[in-house]
């Protein structure tokens, strides 16, 4: 557990903190403007895409050149700037966006990926006869993204969120053509929507608590000392307090975005979308929102513990990431699709992030975060690039040789599975997660995790190798000849193959240069920080697992992948573990019998309430009427009759009367305004005397 | 009082009185020989030219103001909420000037901008009147300019005659007013309304006060059609040439509507003289429970009829006369309703926060006045182009609009869900603070059923809204020729949605600026 981060409140907001909103602005209207365009404009739609986004890029890169200089001449940044959004007599909703280490690092991050991936996309989409709908999705959504990075409210952020999650939505069923994409879009949308409820509640009770969303307001803030110890204050329900407990209902929304068990079943579903869409929605970006929060709230999460200890919220944080992080791995063992193994890892890797704050801090999460969004990315896109150039076709298992006929792909895929597996010293991967076991070894509470991540990073490592040994080594198990992408899929894989590597860098125990950025410490070359106790040999650990799990993987499957009927190596070694991997543990089957049962069985509840028990009311109202009705027919027929007859010629004048009223007769209205002046004089004198 | 202060709390009039005489001499002199548009646009643009020096004028002249002789009191104001609502009739007068560049009703139009300046200038001061003197010159300035730009279609028959009803029943009007206000005068020997309230504390209120009060709410009723008070209101709107209804609509109602916040701000609510000392408010706490209830009165009546006759109107003018007189309604709840029903339960909470509440729902009557006016100019201007193309301001001639003009029909989309109080536009947040501000006043049950018959009326309101818009979206189109609009005519419209987007998913804009203004 690291030290509370002290940061230099700045009172006046520098220029760029002030312009801060075009960031996400930008890309909104744009999409607003592609929106408008006709079908056929597709350049002009790809052109105001990635011209606004390489607009709000440059605008992050001076933000975070900004910040950094601030930093680099002593202490943290964190300029807000606050504005009140709706008032109502003295109470009022604020809303802000925040300049900080953590909001520049992560605008930077989508929006350099956001570009790079909008520019992969006009070569991806190019056939397709909906590409500006596409890019005006796309637009809204990097601009929705880049407004959950830096708001500093949690109201601003929440419509962000939501705003993110309805253009994920789009997206997924963006070929809502076919049945299985229309599907995945709806599970998407209402599976997060159980933890956007959750998340929902905890908005409304941080409000009722501390009477502000901002997080940051010079002291004033949800997330400042004073509202933190009164939180504190206040006990909930179970022996936790309210920020425990409110920290938990954050964490729901979080794991609904981000894929933690039990709300991850929507993730690999979420592949039925275009594969650009998969690699910046479902995998960079909008799934690490969830890990953003937490580390946004970390100040909430982290209330109330004491120096090395930890607190309920972020315990719980911990073992629902460790478990995700097993869980997911464990099935994409035996998943066939490309994209699927792809998404399962992705979940597993959140898994890790959320483990990495649970145990270490926002640093240790949020590097893992930006090293993953990078070599996610980039295995997404070349995913992408091998479907593409494989004729839509996304089973292993019918691919094969592909690196000789699609050489610039496979490097950088390689280099992208490497980075994931963590591939000693050369790989960005390889830093982050050894952060985050560090961050395990240390853990106070428990060493549990520990072993749960490293079995973790032993099948990332032999899940990967299993799936490029079927698609690029062996030989040609498809159809029709394979074909390498065009330049503008395949440039954006080396830039990215780049920085997969690179990032590496910034996040090494000797030049802790991200760590210390976040946390606003001053920053040192030393290389005796490999010294510290127990680190040479973690390492050494992580490496020998890695090392086991690439060489299992290619011993199994390397150059020799069974022909598509026939059965995997593992599924012959042992049937029954890998029928129950192949179809993900049954997760699925049992929300089945379980919650969508219950729903089904309540709507027919609410059915039968509704015919019977209901309607039967109302038609019993309506007999009862009817029967009154009947005896007045009866009673008119017989007695009034010829009172009926009265009553029509006194309707009609009455009408008239009415009619006359409004007759557009002067002399009637100035009659009516005295009449009317005199009734009122009545009624206010006899309502004085009353 | 000398010469240099009334020019000074006069300025704003002063401006637009000069443009409108500017407007006068070139119109006649300069250009007589030039072509119609031409001097429709001169016209305009000077028109609107000394509505933003007025505007610059109001902005700049502060809290002070005309002093009453021999008193410490205001003959007129300057400043605060009064400088809200004439910055509000400035804004909405240059808006129906922009208007007028597209129409054809008349080739007066040199005339036709000086009246509406010299109009606007009389709802500058009654915006501003603390004096019933200069309440009724204010109000003759306002009126007789209204009755003038009613009558300007010398062509049409309807005008004509819809100016005719307009200035009798204005006239009968002010009658009452000016008789209501001699009483007053009778009774407490100034015409100055601090001192009014003040003498009547004193003695007490008796039955000639409450025939004074009637008269003048007559009066008041009338200018901002009010029930019973309406029955001009359908007629005018819909005799009246487009630009001038939009300007009854709007700029009339909104310096109407300031003067009865004056009248009650000075008259129904206890120690807004400043000396909030017991006496004085058991004196008002006699008075004013009668007076307030009248205006509950008349709102609820406004309410009701404005609401159900709008329900089965054919033709869209009327329509909006309908639903001008259900605003009206629930305007007046929320001038009607002070913070005295809290204070029969707790003295010491209300003499504590007398201001706070009371400026809150004066807020909210402002902010509610302003958005309306600016909504209702755009409704006024969309129905003026499909008037013009099909000849017929029926609600079938906006068969189809999302074919003929479809930005057109967006607008009128976004206007009139406004007026229905839809959010994320402004007209829900109007009604909202509206009724949260008469909420937090008043504990009392009546303010409470008053406040759930609005809300429920509201919801009737959609009703008739949306028959406009089934036909501009849903309901197949007769006749699919596209229409078209003046691009100065679409853009000032095209911006009024944008204004009314904006400021409902920005609220706190607009309730900011008017906050800012707070005495």
């Amino acid at each position: 557990m690291q030290e509370t981060i002290s940061f230099t409140p700045q009172l006046a907001a520098s220029p760029i903190a002030e312009i801060l909103w075009l960031i996400p602005a930008v890309p909104i209207v744009a999409s607003g403007a592609i929106a408008l365009l006709k079908q056929p404009k597709r350049r002009t739609a790809a052109t105001l895409a990635i011209g606004s986004l390489s607009f709000s890029l440059l605008l992050a890169l001076v933000a975070f050149v900004h910040v950094v200089g601030e930093w680099a001449h002593g202490g943290g940044v964190r300029e807000t700037v606050n504005f009140t959004w709706i008032q109502v007599g003295s109470s009022h909703v604020d809303l802000g966006w925040v300049l900080d280490p953590l909001s520049a690092v992560m605008l930077v991050m989508v929006a350099f990926v956001g570009l790079l991936i909008f520019i992969y996309s006009t070569g991806y989409m190019e056939h397709d006869e909906n590409f500006t709908r596409f890019f005006c999705f796309l637009s809204l959504f990097a601009g929705a993204m880049l407004g959950v990075v830096i708001s500093n409210s949690l109201l601003l952020l929440f419509m962000c969120w939501e705003l993110v999650g309805l253009t994920s939505y789009l997206l997924i069923g963006f070929w809502y053509h076919k049945p299985a994409a229309a599907a995945a879009a709806k599970k998407a949308f209402m599976t997060t929507r159980v933890g956007d409820v959750f998340f929902l509640l905890g908005i409304v009770w941080f409000f009722a608590q501390t009477g502000t969303l901002l997080f940051y307001n010079h002291g004033a803030g949800s997330l400042e000392p004073v509202a933190l110890a009164a939180l504190l204050a206040q006990p909930a329900a179970l022996g936790l307090t309210a920020a425990g407990a409110i920290g938990l209902l954050i964490f729901a929304g979080a794991a609904g975005k981000s894929g933690q068990f039990p709300l991850h079943v929507w993730l690999p579903d979420a592949m039925e979308g275009p594969t650009p869409v998969s690699a910046l929605i479902h995998a960079a970006t909008m799934v690490a929102a969830g890990v953003y929060l937490i580390a946004r709230v970390y100040p909430l999460m982290q209330a109330g513990a004491l120096t090395g200890g930890t607190t309920t919220a972020l315990t719980v944080v911990t073992w629902v990431g460790a478990f995700t992080a097993v869980f997911a791995a464990l099935i994409a063992v035996a998943q066939n699709d490309i994209k699927r193994i792809l998404a399962y890892s992705t979940v597993s890797q959140l898994g890790y992030m959320m483990a990495g704050l649970g145990m270490g801090g926002v640093a240790v999460g949020m590097f893992h975060l930006i090293t993953h969004a990078f070599f996610k990315a980039l295995l997404f896109l070349g995913a992408g690039s091998v479907i593409h150039g494989c004729h839509e076709e996304q089973d292993v298992r019918r691919m094969g040789g592909l690196r000789s006929d699609m050489p610039l792909t496979f490097v950088t895929y390689a280099i992208g599975m490497l980075a994931l597996c963590g591939f000693p010293l050369f790989f960005s991967g390889f830093w982050s997660k050894d952060g985050i076991l560090e961050a395990a070894q240390h853990w106070s509470v428990a060493k549990t995790p520990f072993y749960m991540l490293v079995f973790g990073a032993l099948l990332t490592a032999f899940y990967m190798t299993r799936q490029v040994g079927y698609v690029f080594f062996g030989y040609w198990r498809g159809h029709k000849a394979a074909h390498e992408s065009p330049a503008v899929m395949t440039v954006p894989l080396a830039i990215l193959a780049f920085f997969a590597m690179a990032l590496g860098l910034i996040g090494t125990p000797a030049w802790p240069w991200f760590r210390a950025f976040l946390d606003g410490h001053a920053l040192a070359f030393q290389m005796s920080g490999f010294a510290e106790p127990g680190l040479i040999a973690l390492m050494g650990t992580s490496t020998a697992v890695v090392f086991l799990g690439l060489g299992l993987g290619w011993w199994l499957y390397g150059g020799k992948a069974p022909e598509p009927e026939q059965p995997d190596v593992l599924e012959k070694a042992a049937p029954l573990p890998w029928v129950w991997l192949r179809n993900r543990l049954y997760v699925d089957e049992l929300y089945g019998v379980t919650v969508i049962a219950f729903y089904a069985w309540w709507a027919r509840v609410a059915d039968w309430l509704d015919r019977r028990v209901w309607g039967g009311a109302v038609t019993g109202v309506a007999w009862a009427f009817r029967g009154w009705a009947q005896l007045n027919r009866f009673l008119d027929t017989n007695w009034v009759d010829g009172g009926f007859d009265k009553g029509c010629e006194e309707l009609a004048t009455g009408g008239g009367l009415l009619a006359r009223v409004q007759s557009g007769r002067v002399q009637t209205y100035l009659r009516l305004l005295a009449v009317a002046v005199v009734a009122l004089v009545a009624i206010l004198i006899w309502s004085s005397r009353a | 009082m000398n010469y240099i202060d009334l020019f000074r709390a006069t300025l704003p009039e002063t401006a637009l009185e000069v443009a409108a005489l500017l407007v006068l001499v070139l119109d006649l002199s300069l250009l007589r020989k030039a072509a119609l548009k031409a001097r429709v646009a001169v016209a305009a643009l000077l028109g609107i030219a000394g509505c933003g020096a007025a505007l610059w004028a109001v902005l700049l002249q502060g809290n002070q103001g005309l002093f009453f002789k021999g008193t410490g009191e205001f003959l007129l104001a300057t400043g605060g909420y009064a400088a809200v609502a004439q910055a509000g009739i400035l804004v909405l007068t240059a808006l129906t000037l922009l208007l007028l560049i597209d129409s054809v009703f008349t080739r007066h139009v040199g005339e036709y901008v000086a009246v509406v300046l010299m109009a606007a200038a009389g709802g500058l001061l009654i915006a501003g009147a603390r004096d019933l003197l200069v309440i009724f010159v204010g109000l003759e300035l306002l009126s007789l300019g209204l009755y003038i730009l009613t009558a300007f279609a010398k062509s049409s028959g309807k005008s004509a005659e819809a100016a005719l009803k307009y200035y009798l029943f204005g006239g009968m009007s002010a009658a009452f007013l000016l008789f209501g206000f001699s009483y007053f005068y009778g009774l407490s020997g100034s015409t100055n309304l601090a001192e009014i309230q003040r003498a009547i504390a004193a003695t007490g209120p008796s039955p000639l006060f409450y025939v004074a009060w009637i008269l003048v709410v007559a009066g008041l009723g009338f200018k901002v059609a009010a029930v019973p008070f309406h029955l001009w209101a359908p007629d005018t709107y819909e005799g009246a040439p487009a630009p001038a209804a939009a300007f009854i609509a709007s700029v009339s109602k909104v310096a109407s509507f300031a003067l009865l916040l004056t009248v009650s701000l000075n008259w129904l609510m206890p120690g807004a003289q400043g000396n909030g000392s017991l006496t004085y408010l058991w004196g008002v706490y006699q008075t004013w429970p009668a007076l307030a209830t009248i205006l509950l009165v008349i709102a609820a009546a406004s309410m009701m009829v404005g609401n159900l006759a709008a329900l089965v109107q054919v033709s869209v003018r009327r329509l909006l006369a309908y639903s001008a007189i259900a605003h009206a309604g629930y305007i007046l709840l929320g001038i009607a309703v002070h913070p005295v029903y809290n204070w029969h339960e707790s003295l010491i909470g209300f003499t504590q926060n007398a201001r706070g509440p009371a400026a809150l729902s004066a807020n909210a009557v402002l902010y509610y006045i302003l958005t309306y006016g600016l909504t209702t100019i755009g409704a006024f201007g969309v129905m003026d182009v499909v008037e013009r193309a099909t000849g017929s301001d029926r609600m079938d001639a906006f068969l189809g609009l999302h074919k003929r003009n479809p930005v057109l029909a967006a607008v009128l989309l976004v206007l009139f869900l406004s007026l229905a109080g839809i959010p994320p536009l402004v007209g829900f947040w109007a009604k909202f603070n509206l009724f949260a501000a008469v909420l937090g006043n008043s504990g009392g049950v009546v303010p409470f059923a008053l406040v759930a018959l609005a809300v429920g009326l509201s919801a009737v309101s959609l009703y008739y809204y949306l028959q406009v818009l089934k036909r501009a979206y849903v309901m197949p189109a007769v006749d699919e020729t596209p229409i078209k609009a003046h691009p100065v005519t679409l853009t000032v419209l095209v911006g009024i949605a944008a204004a009314v987007v904006l400021l409902g998913c920005f609220p706190a804009l607009l309730q900011g600026w008017i906050g800012s203004f707070r005495p």
